[in-house]
């Protein structure tokens, strides 16, 4: 026995996630030039989206509980850039600033949850700190692989393949990617740049807090902290793609979900390294990965389009 | 005293300027600093000094009498308690909050029977199941002149703010942290909960008198599931069984990939049972994914006190997979005291919920505190840990006897076995099937069919 069939699921199972939650922050970043902590709460509250809808409502659905998710999340990305993003780039602040900005939002927005699981646990009495896995009405269940992980296949090839149509073949994708290249430019050129990066967040926020109901069919138990517990693995693939390519961003995600399951598996199997050094691994990937490819994308490093000829990434 | 100037000052002035609107006003005004100055005065009084003996019975026989001329004559004695409210241990924190409301409520009534004039008020704060919250929490309540803190809940949160409240002269009580290695005489450090060397014991006894010969123990890497592990192989080796450890790291999202690594171990090594050393959220996370498991759902599990009592167990496929893996677990419980059944009952009634694991051991702790404190006599640590230790000695609880060993450990501690049977408003419920007597342990009943 080398490696039980669980673990390969699990990477693929990863794969979908950490894709769903990856490639809306790179596309975020390299569309806005924010380095976006508060991203690890609409992971949150697109689990919490669902929670509630289970545990408040009693609906267990999951297509009814991703659309409002995506509405919920894809909100609050509009609302951070416009009551905070945006006035402060306004007055001139550097991106770090804006960065820091973000990491207060993550910790207000994360607050703002645990009053609200209180609000419900008082009123329903069912405790919402620690939230079990919600089995769902409108997924395939039973024989076969588990609801997860359909429901992963599923908004992960729904998130790609929209996005490709959406970027590719849309005049308002090439006007995100115009902004993206030369935001400068791109205004000049008479695109609506407020616009544009406003729906950049709507879409990217959305497709996290979809991704966040998935998981509440997936993990055992879902707290106020899943989406803090994941934001360093979730930037970790985002830098796989330099923050840029949302090609690089994919293999990140499936690179990182397999070192982390088959990668420990095997340290653990044959070299009894203990599963508890799982982090370690990833991490140390990531220094690897940053050293061997540093990310260009960062710290507003070359303009997407000398990559692209350069490398011929996304 | 500065209060009682002040509200004497104040009270002939209301007479004479009371016809005009403008002295009106004025009087107002005054009344108003008066007030937040005589705030500010007993306030400081209450924290900064909070000493002076609390005096005869007759005082508070007369407690109307007495408020007439000097209303802060009610001493206040605050006693920190710094709750998991969020983190890994969120489902119990939560019943422990209403825990800690049910025991002030009671020592204060409590108090005021036997004629004390005082009253005991908590400070709750959470520290977020993190020793670097914890540790803020017990500076901030040492910042406020507190010199007794009821918690924090984890050994690794005792472990980090050890150092701090024994050189500040702080009583530490903690209601659930076990971890043997913490078991120090002579500290500021209390637990009305027994170390678990004598839990570890039991497990091992329990899984080895199921039949168990050969397990994987899966624990946290932290300090109460190293130590608990360490013990458990110990004992277990010395009943004759072999003991494999697997640490996971703590406080990640999910443990899916943990959970297949043991599956992993568990068949490589041919092992007959899992011995799961968790608390509520990753122990919850891990038998969700166990179940799923064939591996896993083919031989025996065995749990520590860390998950009893979380909601996410009483799940469908849960319940389904510990009646199919006749899941066992030990918790600290003295089985059958009529007044951890009044407890229980006056939770149900008051809360609508039942209490958890540890919330006999935190009633007592506040109980004992309070006590410690009036036994005490002036408000200083080194004065207060000296009256526990007696108070300790004759006080009897949900939790039981809860005198402490030299180590400062509950010294009779008595263990439960619990299990999850069907039953209840959620479909599954937890129930305590028996107990550890003499080195054997004794079914009440017969829980898996």
């Amino acid at each position: 026995m080398v490696l039980e069939y669980q673990v390969m699921i699990n990477t693929v199972q990863y794969a979908f996630f950490y894709l769903v939650f990856s490639i809306p922050l790179t596309l975020s970043y390299r569309t806005t030039k924010v380095i976006n902590f508060a991203h690890a709460n609409l992971i949150t509250y697109g689990a919490y989206t669902a929670i509630f809808l289970h545990g408040v409502a009693g609906l267990n659905i999951m297509s009814l509980a991703t659309v409002v998710a995506f509405l919920v999340t894809g909100s609050i990305a509009v609302l951070n850039n416009v009551l905070v993003f945006t006035p402060l780039q306004r007055k001139g602040s550097p991106p770090s600033i804006v960065m820091i900005a973000s990491m207060g939002l993550w910790i207000v927005y994360k607050y703002l949850l645990y009053i609200a699981t209180d609000i419900a646990n008082y009123y329903t009495s069912r405790n919402f700190m620690s939230y079990g896995r919600i089995t769902y009405l409108d997924i395939p269940r039973g024989v076969g692989p588990s609801q997860a992980l359909v429901a992963g296949l599923a908004i992960a090839l729904i998130t790609v393949v929209s996005l490709y149509v959406l970027l590719e073949r849309t005049k308002i994708g090439r006007a995100m990617r115009a902004v993206a290249d030369n935001p400068l430019l791109a205004e000049i050129s008479g695109i609506p740049r407020t616009l544009v990066v406003n729906l950049t967040w709507f879409v990217c926020g959305g497709i996290v807090g979809a991704g966040g109901v998935v998981w509440t069919s997936f993990s055992g138990a879902t707290t106020p902290e899943v989406g803090d517990s994941m934001i360093l693995q979730v930037f970790t693939v985002s830098f796989v793609g330099g923050l840029i390519s949302l090609l690089r961003t994919g293999v990140g995600a499936v690179l990182i979900a397999a070192v982390e399951n088959v990668g420990i598996a095997l340290l653990n199997t044959y070299f009894g390294v203990p599963v508890s050094f799982k982090p370690f691994l990833t991490f140390t990937t990531l220094l690897a990965i940053l050293i061997a490819f540093p990310p260009l994308g960062a710290g507003g490093g070359l303009p997407y389009r000398f990559l692209r000829r350069g490398r011929g990434s996304d | 005293m500065l209060t009682e100037k002040l509200i004497k000052v104040s009270m002939p002035a209301i007479g004479r300027v009371s016809n005009t609107m403008v002295a009106r006003n004025t009087m107002a005004l005054a009344l108003v600093a008066v007030l937040v100055l005589g705030l500010a005065a007993g306030y400081g009084l209450a924290v900064a000094t909070g000493s002076g003996r609390v005096t005869t019975a007759t005082v508070g026989g007369s407690v109307a009498t007495v408020t007439v001329t000097s209303a802060p004559t009610k001493k206040v004695f605050s006693i920190g308690v710094t709750l998991p409210l969020s983190g890994e241990l969120s489902s119990i924190g939560k019943i422990w909050e209403k825990v800690v409301q049910l025991a002030f409520e009671d020592l204060n009534r409590e108090v005021q029977a036997y004629g004390f004039n005082v009253e005991f008020r908590a400070v709750v704060l959470d520290d977020g199941t993190s020793e670097e919250k914890a540790l803020q929490n017990v500076q901030s309540f040492a910042q406020q002149g507190i010199k007794v803190v009821i918690g924090p809940a984890t050994s690794a949160q005792v472990k980090v703010v050890k150092s701090y409240v024994d050189s500040n002269k702080i009583v530490i009580i903690s209601p659930s942290s076990t971890a043997p290695t913490l078991a120090i005489p002579n500290d500021f450090i209390f637990r009305t909960v027994g170390s678990d060397a004598g839990q570890a014991k039991v497990l091992a006894t329990l899984a080895f008198q199921e039949g168990v010969r050969k397990v994987v123990v899966f624990h946290r890497n932290d300090e109460y599931g190293k130590a608990f592990a360490d013990f458990f192989e110990r004992y277990f080796k010395e009943l004759g069984g072999t003991a494999i450890k697997i640490p996971y790291q703590t406080g990640l999202p999910d443990y899916a990939s943990e959970v297949a690594a043991l599956a992993s171990r568990v068949q490589s090594e041919g092992a007959d049972a899992v011995v799961l050393i968790a608390f509520d959220t990753d122990g919850a996370n891990i038998l969700s994914h166990a179940a799923e498991s064939p591996v896993l759902s083919g031989v025996r599990w065995f749990i520590s006190e860390g998950p009893h009592s979380a909601e996410e167990l009483l799940s469908q496929a849960i319940g389904q997979f510990a009646s199919k893996v006749r899941l066992l677990g030990t918790r600290p419980l003295f089985i059958a005291n009529p007044l951890y059944e009044d407890l229980k009952k006056r939770m149900v009634q008051r809360f609508g919920v039942e209490p958890s694991v540890f919330c006999e051991n935190l009633y007592d702790a506040v109980k004992l505190a309070g006590w410690a404190i009036l036994r005490a006599g002036t408000y200083d640590g080194e004065a207060i840990r000296a009256a526990l230790v007696e108070v300790a000695k004759t006080y009897y609880g949900p939790s039981g006897w809860t005198m402490f060993d030299p180590q400062g450990d509950k010294a009779q501690q008595d263990y439960g076995i619990w299990a999850i049977v069907p039953g209840g408003p959620k479909g599954y419920q937890f129930k305590d099937v028996g107990l550890y007597e003499r080195g054997t342990v004794i079914f009440l009943e017969q829980p898996y069919q």
